[in-house]
This record gives C-alpha cells, sequence and structure tokens, in this order.
C-alpha cells in the first residue's frame, strides 16, 4: 500500500469547507420580513382541532365505520357510487377530472380530502360548516350520490357489518332517519380527519430555516426558494394562500370564469353562504352535538354582492397530485395556474371587488420558479 | 402573532374617565371614548376569529357596530361582529375575523347616551398584523 501524503487531510478539509461554503452560497438572503412569512408556512403537520360539532370525531369505532362507509357504494340511490369513486385514494382523495362525474355531471372541481379536518367552510362554495355536513351534502345531491336520509339509515341497518360497526360507535342505528343520515357523516368525517398530507421538501427547508440551520435549508431547490421568495413577496400569492395549510379558509374572486357548461352560471359563495343558511345540518342546527357553541363563524358570516363568483382559496400541500386545478378545474397544469395569475385579465374581476389581483409580468423564469415552489409542496 | 397599534395611544382626555391602561388601547371621539382588547388573554391571529372587550367612557354610551376594514384592499370582513352589553359601559364583541395580514382600520360606533336614534361617533384605529 502506498503511504498517504501528508498533505492529504488538509486537501480533504480544504475540499469539505468548499462544499459547506458552496451550499451555505444556494442559501438566499431572505430578509428577516421574509423569514417571518415562510415560517407562517409551518411547522407541519399541525396540532388536530377536533371538531366540536361531532362527538364521533377521534373515536376509534366511529373512523373503522367511517372508512367502511367511505368505499361503499350502497350509500348512493342506485348502489353505485361511493365517496370514494370520487375522492380517490390514490390521488390524494380526487379525481383528476375537470369536473366531477358521479350519478350525473357536476359542474366543480372535485376536492381532495387530505387536510380536510379543521377548516372553517368546506365545498367551493363553502356551503357547509363543518367535515360531517360537508359528507352529508354529496349523500343527498342528484347529481352526485342521490341518495336521502331513509336510503342512508336503510343501508347502514340493513348491511349486519355497517349496523354492528355503527352500534359499536354508540349510534342509535334505529334512531329517526335525519339523525342517522347526520351520525353517518360525521362517521365519514372521523375517517377523513384521520387523511393528514404528509410532509414536504418545503417543511424541510422551513424548519431548517425556523433552527438556523443553513446547510440543511441550502438543500432545498435554489429554484424553489426563488419562487417561494416570489409566493411571498411581489405575487402577494400568500395573502390568501396563508399559513401551513395554504388557505385562509376564505373566498376570493381570481377571474376565473363562473359560466356553466350548458347555460347559467356558478353563483360561488354567495349560492353557498345561502345553502348554509337552509342547511338543516349546519353548525346552528340540532344535529350538531355542541349545540351550536362552536358555531363562531356561521353565527356571524355575512353575505354581501361581492360573494358572487368567489371560491374557495384551496390549500396548497400535495397540489402536483390533484390536477386540474381551479372550480372547474379549467386549468390543465401547474404552469397553467401561474400563467393565470401572470396575464390576469383584470376585466374580469368585480368591479366593486378587491383591489389585490394584478398581472403579475413575470419572466419566463421566474414563473419556472414558482412552479419549482409549488411543486415543493407535495411529497 | 403580535399586533401592533398604529392609531392613537392613550389620550390626556380619558384622564377625565374611569379608563386604564388595563382596559386596552383608547380610541377617544367627540363625547365618546372607548378602550379595547383582545378578549381571553389571546392574540389576533391571520384567519382566527376572535374577540374584543370594549370599554365605553361615559359608561351611559352605547355600542352600536364594531366592524373593520383593509383600506388599501377595498374590502372588509367576511363577518360582522355581534356584540353583548355586560354592563358598566364594558361590551364583548364577538367575531371578529382577520383573513389577511396587512393593515386593517378597526371602526368602533358608539353614541353618549343609550337613547334609539342618538348621534353616534365613530372612532378609528388601524392595526397592522404582519
Amino acid at each position: 500500500m502506498r503511504p498517504v501524503p501528508a498533505s492529504l487531510p488538509w486537501v480533504l478539509a480544504a475540499l469539505l469547507w468548499l462544499m459547506a461554503a458552496t451550499a451555505q452560497a444556494q442559501l438566499l438572503d431572505f430578509s428577516p420580513a421574509e423569514r417571518r412569512a415562510i415560517l407562517g408556512h409551518g411547522p407541519w403537520p399541525t396540532a388536530p382541532v377536533p371538531d366540536t360539532s361531532n362527538r364521533l370525531v377521534e373515536d376509534a369505532a366511529a373512523i373503522a365505520l367511517g372508512r367502511r362507509l367511505f368505499f361503499d357504494t350502497g350509500l348512493s340511490g342506485d348502489g353505485t357510487v361511493a365517496c370514494a369513486s370520487c375522492h380517490r385514494p390514490d390521488r390524494a382523495f380526487q379525481d383528476g377530472r375537470s369536473t366531477a362525474i358521479g350519478l350525473g355531471p357536476g359542474v366543480r372541481n372535485t376536492l381532495g380530502l387530505l387536510d380536510a379536518a379543521g377548516q372553517r367552510w368546506y365545498g367551493w362554495d363553502g356551503g357547509t360548516d363543518s367535515l360531517w355536513a360537508a359528507s352529508v351534502r354529496p349523500l343527498l345531491n342528484p347529481r352526485e350520490m342521490a341518495g336521502s336520509a331513509g336510503t342512508v339509515a336503510a343501508r347502514l341497518r340493513g348491511a349486519p357489518g355497517l349496523a354492528a360497526g355503527a352500534r359499536q360507535a354508540g349510534i342509535a342505528v334505529d334512531g329517526h332517519e335525519a339523525a342517522v343520515l347526520a351520525d353517518v357523516g360525521k362517521a365519514l368525517a372521523a375517517f377523513q380527519a384521520t387523511l393528514v398530507s404528509p410532509r414536504t421538501a418545503f417543511d424541510d427547508f422551513r424548519d431548517a430555516l425556523a433552527r438556523g440551520d443553513t446547510a440543511a435549508a441550502a438543500r432545498y431547490p435554489l429554484a424553489a426558494q426563488r419562487g417561494l421568495r416570489l409566493f411571498v413577496g411581489r405575487g402577494h400569492c400568500a395573502l390568501c394562500h396563508a399559513g401551513p395549510r395554504f388557505s385562509n379558509g376564505e373566498f376570493a374572486d381570481i377571474g376565473a370564469p363562473f359560466f356553466v357548461p350548458g347555460g347559467g352560471v356558478d353563483a360561488g359563495r354567495h349560492a353557498g353562504l345561502q345553502a348554509l343558511r337552509a342547511d338543516p345540518y349546519n353548525r346552528l342546527g340540532p344535529f350538531a352535538d355542541d349545540g351550536g357553541a362552536g358555531a363562531v363563524a356561521t353565527r356571524h358570516v355575512r353575505r354581501e354582492h361581492r360573494h358572487f363568483g368567489e371560491f374557495k382559496v384551496p390549500g396548497l400541500r400535495q397540489l402536483r397530485h390533484t390536477a386540474p386545478y381551479l372550480h372547474d378545474g379549467s386549468l390543465a397544469t401547474l404552469a397553467d395556474v401561474v400563467r393565470h395569475y401572470d396575464q390576469l385579465n383584470e376585466d374580469r374581476l368585480h368591479a366593486d371587488g378587491e383591489r389585490i389581483l394584478r398581472p403579475l409580468g413575470l419572466s419566463a423564469e421566474e414563473s419556472a420558479d414558482l412552479v419549482a415552489f409549488l411543486e415543493s409542496l407535495s411529497d | 402573532m403580535a399586533v401592533w397599534a398604529l392609531g392613537p395611544a392613550l389620550v390626556s382626555a380619558a384622564a377625565a374617565c374611569p379608563l386604564t391602561p388595563a382596559d386596552g388601547a383608547v380610541v377617544a371621539g367627540d363625547g365618546v371614548q372607548a378602550a379595547w382588547h383582545v378578549a381571553d388573554g389571546q392574540a389576533i391571529e391571520i384567519s382566527r376569529h376572535f374577540a374584543l372587550q370594549v370599554r365605553l367612557c361615559p359608561a351611559g354610551a352605547t355600542l352600536l357596530a364594531v366592524d373593520a376594514t383593509m383600506p388599501a384592499h377595498r374590502h372588509g370582513m367576511n363577518y360582522r361582529p355581534s356584540l353583548q352589553p355586560l354592563g358598566d359601559g364594558r361590551w364583548r364583541v364577538e367575531g371578529l375575523l382577520f383573513h389577511m395580514r396587512g393593515t386593517w382600520a378597526l371602526t368602533l360606533s358608539a353614541q353618549a347616551g343609550s337613547a334609539p336614534g342618538g348621534p353616534a361617533q365613530v372612532l378609528r384605529q388601524t392595526l397592522e398584523l404582519p
């Protein structure tokens, strides 16, 4: 064996130093304000906040029942469609279609169900105020599962496995049909509340930044860092796509068309608020297990003309797996989404609406950076 | 997340009223003053509901409405707060939610007495939600 030159350790050390220095150079010089904004998008996952209106949430028997019900086509009017028909587990609980197809053609894109728990409003129009009410709604919708309180209760009572599971969860299977339907929704919600999206490259970067680990932070691709800078800065994206979920949970007009194929318009949030108030399964109704105590949002929400054509600000986690995008699934790729904001048609925005959105005017590289950042929010 | 008040701090006129620093930030109008703080020891966080504890001076004044807008964005809150009188000029205001970071203008409408239809004072304070 040849002797190791005495200078080799020094060479290696220099090389390591050079590598570390290079890695340091790959971390952008985020300002304190940018760092604060970035840290606001974590940590992930967040601590669960149980829904007080659902006594079944976090109950193991209810979760098991909800899982069975989620895949059960017997809940639909003709026995052919299950929740999982549109909310496919292999697609982040979305279906990949522009607009949903249940027992009839839908007019909106299917929302994924990862991180569904703990939201204030559900659906593109926010027509429901709890995950369990949001689970009841498609059971009854003629275009989705076309069931009724009667058919759902009959299914629960008639299928031995389901009936036993329901009794184990403390559900009064032979109770009033409307109450049984509410409890089916609550069991479905208990299952869906377990669907939490995994951590992502962004989360590792965000946490590294939080603990001052610049070497670890520098492993986050530079294009994603540049895209993130645009996201929290000039793009104003984080105004609405705020917090660890990348959504403020509210609604916005982004200049997307609200005409429905075949005629008519989708009034979005405006109609959603009407549906919310008429819904006997809302959090102020008789089926809320907390007597309405947790219904602060429902009690105080206001309905104004500006809500016409507004749709929910979706969370951005696992976005890569939930194409196509927007409430009508009209944008096929994340590049299309970035292009939408880049070339925003201001004439399509409400004349009396918010003054937030402007065409971004991005370069090709900036657009690619923003896409790189958005892709880093998926595993 | 901390909220920084950019508007008026304690004003000298408040000395004539039993408002104390513990009552919170003071906004003074012509004949009515209000002090407010976030209730329940909470802080204002983006997209989280919060409540205010408001104290009016004189104690016989009536709180008529509380609202907030983002003037630069030309929008307000998506929620209409409810008011609950607690007695002795104290009120609890429920249902506020700031859904974006940035500058919010908080308005408290009050009248000096409790007679319906009395002239209303609109007290404004600017808040920065970073």
